[in-house]
C-alpha cells in the first residue's frame, strides 16, 4: 500500500534523509500563509504512481499562479484519485537529478537497491542499476560502491549515494516497507542530496506491528467503492472489475483462472472475489449480499476447489443462503475439493445443481447472461 | 526418495492443537504420512489425534527423530516457529500461512539457507509426492503417482489442475506449492532445480500468475540444453493493471509482469504454454510425450 509523498517525506526526514521544507494545504486559500518565497512546486497528494506524467505537479512563480495551480489540482483526479491535500515546497535549483530506491526482489530472496544516474519522470525508459543483496544483513557498502563505479563517474556523489542507500535500508526494515523510491533525488549545487519526491509502499501484512500501517489500510479501504469496502472489512479479498458475471471464489489462483475463462467466453467478470480468507457462513452471506445488490451483476458463479476448506460445510452454507435469499439472480455452482462426496449429497438435498467442471458452469452462466 | 518427502519422512506439526492442526494431522496420517509428534504451546495437551504432543520442538524432535515440520501458527509468531524448527534440526519445513510480512519471509529464507535446510512457503498448501507422503493440506484425491512434476504459486489452482491431470491419467511425481508471496523459502528456480535432479520426474508443469518475475526462471531453464520438457499455465490475463489479485505478489506493475509477456517468453524458450484451464491437460500431455520421445531417441 502506497502512502502519500508528504507522509513519505516525514519518514525520510526522521531517518536523517534531507527533504525540502514544505507545507501541506487542504484548500487553496491556505497558500496565503506561505512565507518561503517563490517559485514553488504545488504537488497533488495521492497514493498512486504516475502523478508527474498526469500533471499532478505544477510550478508557480507567484501567489496568483499558485492559487490557480492549487484550484486546478484540487479539481482533478490523478490515477483515479482526487487529492485531499497538496504539498507546497520551494522550487529548488539543482545540478542534477538521480534515482535511488530499495525494493523487495523475489529472485534475490530479499531486497535490491536500485540506482539510475538520470532520474525524473522518464526514469523507467532505461533500466536502473540493480544491486540484489537479499537479506538486510547482506547489504555491503563496498559491493554497492563497486557496482556504482561502472555507471557513476562522480566519486564524491558515489559516497553520498552509498551512505544514503544504507539509511534507506534501515528505514525500509524499520517500517516494513516493500519499496522506497526517491525520484528525483536532487544533487544540489553544494553536492548534497535532497529527496524531491518519496514513494513508499508499506507491507500490509505487517500492519499487526505498525499502528500507522493499519490506520493507512483503514483509510485506503474507505476510499474504495462501498461494495469493496464492505468486502474488505468482512475479510474477503475483492477487486471490482465491473462486468456481468459475479464471482464467489476460493483461492487467488483459481479466482484468476475463472476470471480468465469468463473473459475468454466474451464476458467480463464483475469482480475478483476470493472468500478463502473468511470461508464462514458470514463470509459467504456477505459475498452474496454484495453481489445481489449490484445491478450490473446478472449471474453469479460459485467456483471453489477446497483444500483446507471443507466443501460439505460450504455446501450446507450455500443451501441456507439460497433458501433465505430474495434476489432472483441465477447462481451457478461448481464446487469440488475436500469433503466433495458429502458436499454433493448436501447439494442434492438442497435442490442445487453442482456443475461437474468449471467450464460447464461458466458456459451455463454465459448462456444465461446472453439470453435477452 | 522423491524430492522433499516420502514414506520415511517423520513429521512434526507445530500448532497441532487448533482445529486446522487436528484436521491436517488426521488427513496426513490417512495418506500414509508418518506424523510422529505435535507441539501445542500454551495448551496442556498430551496427545492430539493419537499423536504425542511435546512442550517444544527440541523435545519433540529429540524424542521422535522428526526432521520435517509443518507449521500452523498465525503470522505474528511464524518466524519464531520456523527458527525453532530449524534449531531442533528439521531439514524440511513447511509454513502454509498467508499474510506474513515480507521481512519475516526474508529472515526465514536466510535462516533456512544458513542451516542447509529447505523451507516451503509462506502461503502454500505444502508439498505432496503422490502415493508416498504429503506435508500439507492439499486434497489427496486429486493426485496420483506418476512422472510429471508440478510447481505452483497457487494452492487452489494446483488442486484443480492436479484433479484434471489425474482424471486424464497423467500422474504426478511431486507437486510443490512454492506459494503466492514475493519472497519464498523455495523459489521457482530452486523448485525447478529440485525436479530437474529428481529421477522420478520426467517433465514439469509450472502454474504461475501475473506479477513478480519468477516465471522467467522457467524460461531460462527451458532454454537449457539439458532441460526436461516443460509446460505452463499462467493465470491473470483478465486482471487489471496496478491491482493486487489476492496473492501479495500477484500485481501487474510493469509490462514484464503481465500474463501475455510471461506466456510469450515461455513459448519462445520452448515451454508448452496453455491458453487457459481448457487446454491445460493438452499441454501437459505434450510435455509428457516429448519426454517419452526423448527417452526413445537416446
Amino acid at each position: 500500500m502506497m502512502i502519500t509523498e508528504h507522509k513519505g517525506k516525514l519518514l525520510l526526514g526522521t531517518h536523517g534523509i534531507a527533504v525540502p521544507h514544505g507545507s501541506l494545504i487542504r484548500e487553496p486559500n491556505q497558500l496565503r500563509s506561505w512565507r518561503n518565497g517563490f517559485p514553488i512546486a504545488v504537488k497533488a497528494q495521492v497514493s498512486s504512481g504516475g502523478r508527474g506524467r498526469a500533471g499532478g505537479v505544477l510550478r508557480a512563480a507567484n501567489m496568483e499562479e499558485a492559487e490557480a495551480a492549487a484550484q486546478r489540482l484540487f479539481e482533478n483526479d490523478f490515477s483515479g484519485e482526487r487529492p485531499q491535500t497538496l504539498l507546497v515546497e520551494p522550487w529548488l535549483d539543482h545540478a542534477r537529478e538521480i534515482y535511488l530506491g530499495i525494493t523487495v526482489d523475489g529472485m534475490a530472496g530479499g531486497y535490491a537497491m536500485l540506482y539510475a544516474p538520470a532520474g525524473g519522470v522518464e526514469v523507467e525508459q532505461q533500466a536502473p542499476l540493480e544491486y540484489p543483496f537479499g537479506a538486510p544483513r547482506n547489504f555491503k557498502a563496498h559491493g554497492f560502491r563497486r557496482l556504482l563505479a561502472d555507471i557513476e563517474q562522480d566519486c564524491a556523489l558515489r559516497e553520498r549515494v552509498v551512505a544514503l542507500a544504507r539509511r534507506l535500508l534501515f528505514l525500509a526494515t524499520a517500517i516494513d516497507a516493500i519499496t522506497i523510491e526517491i525520484n528525483p533525488l536532487a544533487v544540489m549545487p553544494d553536492g548534497k542530496l535532497l529527496a524531491l519526491d518519496a514513494k513508499i509502499v508499506l507491507d500490509e501484512a505487517a500492519a499487526f506491528r505498525h499502528a500507522e500501517t493499519s490506520d493507512e489500510l483503514e483509510r485506503a479501504r474507505k476510499k474504495e467503492r462501498p461494495a469493496v469496502a464492505k468486502a474488505l472489512a468482512g475479510n474477503l479479498m475483492m477487486v471490482w472489475l465491473g462486468g456481468e458475471v459475479g464471482l464467489v471464489s476460493g483461492g487467488a489462483g483459481m479466482t484468476m483462472a475463472a476470471m480468465d475463462l469468463i473473459a475468454d467466453a466474451g464476458l467480463k467478470p464483475a469482480c475478483f472475489l476470493d472468500c478463502s480468507s473468511n470461508p464462514t457462513p458470514a463470509g459467504y452471506q456477505l459475498a452474496f449480499k454484495l453481489l445481489d445488490a449490484e445491478p450490473e451483476v446478472r449471474a453469479i458463479l460459485v467456483s471453489i476447489f477446497g483444500g483446507g476448506t471443507h466443501m460439505d460445510r460450504v455446501a450446507r452454507v450455500m443451501g441456507d443462503i439460497m433458501k433465505k435469499r430474495r434476489s432472483r439472480k441465477p447462481v451457478f455452482f461448481r464446487m469440488n475439493g475436500t469433503g466433495r462426496d458429502k458436499a454433493d449429497a448436501v447439494m442434492r438435498e438442497a435442490g442445487l445443481y453442482n456443475y461437474p467442471t468449471l467450464e460447464s458452469a461458466i458456459d451455463a452462466a454465459v448462456a444465461e447472461v446472453r439470453t435477452p | 526418495m522423491s524430492v522433499l518427502i516420502d514414506q520415511s519422512a517423520r513429521v512434526v506439526i507445530q500448532g497441532i492443537g487448533g482445529n486446522f492442526g487436528r484436521f491436517s494431522a488426521r488427513d496426513m496420517v490417512a495418506y500414509g504420512t508418518q506424523v510422529v509428534a505435535g507441539v501445542a504451546p500454551g495448551r496442556n495437551a498430551r496427545e492430539v489425534e493419537g499423536v504425542p504432543v511435546f512442550e517444544d520442538m527440541r523435545a519433540a524432535c529429540s524424542a521422535t527423530g522428526a526432521q520435517a515440520a509443518l507449521i500452523y501458527v498465525p503470522a505474528p509468531g511464524a518466524l519464531d516457529a520456523v527458527l525453532e524448527a530449524l534449531d531442533a534440526g528439521c531439514r524440511v519445513v513447511v509454513y502454509p500461512g498467508d499474510g506474513l510480512p515480507v521481512q519475516d519471509a526474508i529472515d526465514m529464507r536466510a535462516a533456512t539457507h544458513r542451516d542447509g535446510a529447505v523451507l516451503i512457503g509462506p502461503n502454500t498448501p505444502g508439498v505432496i509426492s503422490p502415493g508416498k507422503a504429503k506435508l500439507g493440506f492439499m486434497p489427496s484425491f486429486c493426485y496420483m503417482p506418476g512422472k510429471l512434476g508440478v510447481i505452483s504459486r497457487s494452492g487452489s489452482l494446483s488442486y484443480e489442475v492436479a484433479w484434471r491431470l489425474t482424471t486424464a491419467g497423467i500422474g504426478q511425481s511431486s507437486a510443490i506449492g512454492i506459494g503466492g508471496d514475493p519472497v519464498k523459502g523455495l523459489n521457482a528456480a530452486e523448485a525447478i532445480e529440485l525436479l530437474h535432479n529428481d529421477p522420478d520426474t520426467e517433465a514439469m508443469l509450472y502454474l504461475g500468475e501475473i506479477g513478480g518475475n519468477e516465471e522467467y526462471a522457467l524460461a531460462r531453464y527451458a532454454a537449457r540444453a539439458d532441460a526436461k520438457p516443460t509446460a505452463a499455465l499462467i493465470v491473470g490475463s483478465a486482471a487489471p493493471r496496478g491491482k493486487k489479485m489476492g496473492h501479495a505478489a500477484a500485481l501487474v506493475g510493469s509490462q514484464v509482469d503481465t500474463q501475455a509477456a510471461k506466456a510469450e517468453a515461455l513459448r519462445k524458450a520452448g515451454v508448452h504454454v496453455a491458453n487457459s484451464l481448457r487446454d491445460l491437460v493438452l499441454v501437459a500431455q505434450h510435455a509428457m510425450s516429448q519426454s517419452e520421445k526423448e527417452v526413445l531417441d537416446t
